[in-house]
């Protein structure tokens, strides 16, 4: 299995930082190449929100340079990487927290982090970014945890009101400013031809999955500047219908 | 930042950093000179973007809390605007976050967390009931202070303007707004003070079961579903504080209060046991009336078994005792004495022979003296038969006694005039509420008693009076006997007894009667009888006439002679 990869970010049409962090890596391993893709949406007052969202991204580089290649010494199992982010996650909630508490600020970030073996793919969640597979269709594969998804998820509201709902921006939990994180876990098989992507509220909110699938079905992606065309394309839409939030997307291309 | 050691307004030295919110540091400052300790919260204005706006707030909300003045809530003493900060000087409330209770021992007691929720709620609505109303909006575990004697106290009043000055357009965090109520995301109405319930009812939430419910599941499920001993009368309150709609929650503090007050009324248990006692005092109850009900048909019963005894015995009647047996049986009728539409009674049976003898005289006496009775085991009881009848039936009491009265006056088998009147008085006497003429009798009664006393005696003034009385008596009987008998068979019959009985006292008195008032009256008085006795024509009562007629004559000789005499 191989793998084109491309990240985007925008810092928008109001904000004055862009507080969306992303990372993704091709990593040589002695199971063949993987790729760690991580995207944080930072927030918090005193626009130190960057700094929550840089630090889980960072947490997760350093798991991917000294922990994945001990890993990789046996077959990978659920468990382990389960319990190793469960772990990055945690740490970094009580780190945030303790920065924020010093500074007397509260802030915080969301995360999606995905690791794609040759086989698996394996995605840990916080908050309201996405992670989507693009194969037949377009597949959300994580759950937003925001309380309009909640309120859906409990029949209180439709999806169309959760789209225009005031509190759509708000979080269940995030890294940093919960008493203690709760993230959720996705683990599957991976798919040839498919395209993977990564991408914060902002990314998605002005545009429908059915014009995400279009932009980026696995057959118009066939290279990274194609990839990278696109999501520039999508961004731009995004800021033509006035999103206000900063845009990031990443995308993986397998074949 | 002050720095620790330093004087703060000359007075406050500070002595620790205790504390750190959103734009705030707050530190534990002694004021040496009254060796009091005190809460300093500093605002430092290069930590804030906007100072000024910032600023504005913090002075409307301390000229707010300055005036307030409740033991659950500290007080605000001073405050002092520097050039670096903004400084608040405050009661230092000694002991710990409940925030940091739940995190050390988890979920709190239940009569712990009902006791704050009380002192919350009182905070609450003493806040709700200034002018204008404070909404706190910040109800949360790590606002409430528990105090080394166990009280709560609410800190922090900062937070909750800083949420609501919140731009929800940016991503936010559940965990940073503590327990919002739906309405406090904006777009579902004003915040108002049903917001706090909701705050108190999530807080109360938090703290008995020690979960949070900004956590994941996120949901505030019924509290028993968590620890099933908890109480569900909390159970019910929690649920209620904490409805999505504010019109569905307590909608002031003081409904809540009461609720909190009565928590264990709205229990299961305590309702479980109310309904026990309902069944406990039920149970007697319903018995009471069962037995009731039994014991009044089985009287009913009885007594109708009794009447069945007592026609029976009565239809069967043939000889005196009988009619003494059927009395016995039930002393409050008077069929046995009179007699029904199929069968004479007593009285009946004593006179239809025409007389009634001495030994009768003394069974009838017995009646008064009381029956013997036999019961079913063989002992025998005295039943006063007359004095039980009176008791039941006072019409038909008299109407007994005048009857037997009747009888001896009519009947009874005595050859001195007196005697006889003396016995039916003794039963007229009891009659004489209701049988005017029982009255005369009694009174003729007198007469003849004093009239045999005074004769013996030789009183003679006395025994003309009391002549004069007899002759009273006996013209009254006279109209009596006109103007109120009937004119039926029995009517006339009577009417005739009564004549005929005038008649006999005037033969044996005619002397003594024409001097006391004339011999012409005397006459006029049996003619004017005679005159009546023959106008009756009732083939019954012929004889009767007959007789009078003869003994009207016999008197009339009499009183004539008497006349001669004199003459």
């Amino acid at each position: 299995m191989n793998f084109i990869v491309s990240g985007n970010t925008d810092i928008g049409l109001t904000k004055s930082t862009n507080q969306d962090s992303l990372s993704i890596k091709v990593i040589n391993t002695k199971q063949g190449r993987m790729v760690l893709a991580v995207l944080c949406d930072g927030m918090g007052g005193l626009d130190k929100g960057e700094v929550a969202s840089a630090s889980v991204i960072r947490a997760f580089d350093n798991w991917a340079k000294n922990d994945l290649p001990a890993l990789c010494e046996a077959p990978i199992e659920d468990p382990i990487i389960r319990s190793q982010w469960e772990n990055i996650i945690t740490e970094q909630n009580n780190k945030i927290k303790a920065y924020g508490g010093g500074l007397g600020i509260k802030l915080g970030t969301t995360v999606t982090a995905m690791l794609l073996t040759q086989t698996r793919y394996y995605i840990i969640n916080v908050g309201d970014t996405r992670a989507y597979e693009l194969y037949n269709g377009i597949r959300q594969i994580t759950n937003d945890q925001t309380f309009v998804a909640r309120e859906v998820a409990l029949g209180n509201m439709t999806e169309e009101q959760a789209l225009t709902d005031e509190r759509r921006s708000v979080l269940l939990q995030c890294v940093g400013a919960s008493d203690e994180v709760y993230p959720d876990m996705f683990f599957g098989d991976i798919k040839e031809n498919a395209v993977y992507m990564l991408c914060c509220d902002g990314f998605r909110h002005e545009i429908s999955p059915e014009e995400i699938y279009e932009r980026f079905h696995p057959d118009k992606l066939l290279d990274e500047h194609k990839m990278n065309q696109a999501s520039l394309e999508l961004i731009e839409l995004n800021k033509q219908r006035q999103e206000r939030d900063n845009i990031t997307v990443a995308l993986i291309r397998t074949f | 930042m002050l720095e620790i050691g330093s004087l703060v307004d000359g007075k406050y030295k500070i002595l620790n950093k205790v504390g750190q919110g959103g734009m705030s540091v707050v530190y534990l400052a002694m004021n040496e000179k009254a060796n009091k300790q005190w809460a300093v919260k500093e605002v430092r204005k290069d930590g804030v973007l906007d100072f000024e706006s910032v600023k504005q707030g913090l002075v409307a909300e301390t000229d707010i809390l300055k005036k307030l003045n409740h033991p659950n809530l500290p007080s605000i003493i001073d405050v002092i605007d520097t050039d670096e900060s903004f400084i608040i000087i405050m009661d230092y409330i000694q002991g710990n976050s409940l925030n940091n209770a739940l995190e050390e021992f988890g979920a709190q007691p239940q009569e712990n967390v009902i006791e704050w929720a009380k002192q919350l709620c009182d905070v609450l609505g003493y806040l709700h009931s200034r002018q204008p109303a404070i909404i706190y909006r910040d109800m949360k575990p790590a606002n409430i202070m528990l105090k080394p004697d166990g009280n709560v106290t609410l800190i922090d009043f900062g937070t909750a303007r800083e949420f609501k000055e919140k731009n929800l357009a940016d991503t936010t965090c559940l965990g940073t707004v503590g327990y919002a109520a739906p309405e406090q995301f904006g777009g579902m109405g004003q915040t108002d003070a049903r917001t706090d319930i909701y705050c108190l009812g999530a807080t109360l939430y938090h703290l008995v079961t020690g979960m949070n419910p900004c956590e994941p599941p996120y949901e505030i499920k019924p509290i028993r579903e968590i620890n099933p001993a908890l109480s569900s009368g909390l159970e019910r309150i929690i649920q209620k504080c904490t409805q999505r709609d504010p019109n569905d929650r307590y909608q002031s503090a003081a409904e809540l209060m009461y609720a909190l007050e009565h928590y264990n009324e709205i229990d299961d248990i305590y309702r479980k046991k109310q309904k026990n006692k309902l069944v406990k005092f039920l149970i007697p109850t319903i018995l009471t009336f069962v037995f009731a009900g039994v014991s009044i048909w089985g009287y009913m019963s009885a007594e109708n078994k009794k009447k069945e005894n007592y026609d029976y015995i009565l239809a069967n009647a043939s000889k005196e005792s009988d009619y003494y047996e059927a009395i016995v049986t039930d002393p409050t009728r008077t069929d046995a004495y009179l007699g029904t539409d199929d069968h004479e009674g007593l009285i009946k049976f004593l006179i239809n022979d025409g007389e009634l003898t001495s030994e009768e005289n003394g069974t009838l006496s017995k009646l008064r003296g009381g029956l013997d009775d036999i019961n079913l085991s063989g002992y025998s009881t005295t039943v006063k038969v007359l004095d039980e009848l009176e008791k039941a039936d006072k019409k038909g009491y008299s109407r007994v006694c005048y009857e037997i009265g009747e009888a001896y006056l009519f009947y009874y088998n005595v050859s001195v005039e007196k005697d006889k009147y003396a016995a039916a008085a003794t039963w007229f006497q009891y009659a004489e509420a209701d049988y005017p003429i029982a009255k005369m009798y009694c009174d003729i009664s007198t007469c003849l008693q004093n009239i045999a006393k005074y004769s013996k005696a030789g009183q003679l003034a006395k025994l003309n009076e009391e002549y004069g009385n007899l002759w009273e008596q006996i013209t009254s009987l006279n109209d009596n006997a006109l103007n109120n008998f009937s004119n039926d068979t029995e009517g006339l019959d009577l009417k005739l007894r009564v004549w005929n009985e005038i008649i006999n006292m005037i033969r044996n008195n005619a002397k003594e009667l024409c001097e006391v008032s004339s011999q012409n009256k005397v006459l006029n008085l049996i003619n004017g009888i005679s005159d009546n006795s023959s106008k009756i024509t009732n083939a019954f009562l012929q004889e009767s006439i007959n007789s009078l007629k003869s003994n009207i004559d016999e008197t009339v000789k009499k009183v004539n002679s008497i006349k001669k005499r004199e003459g």
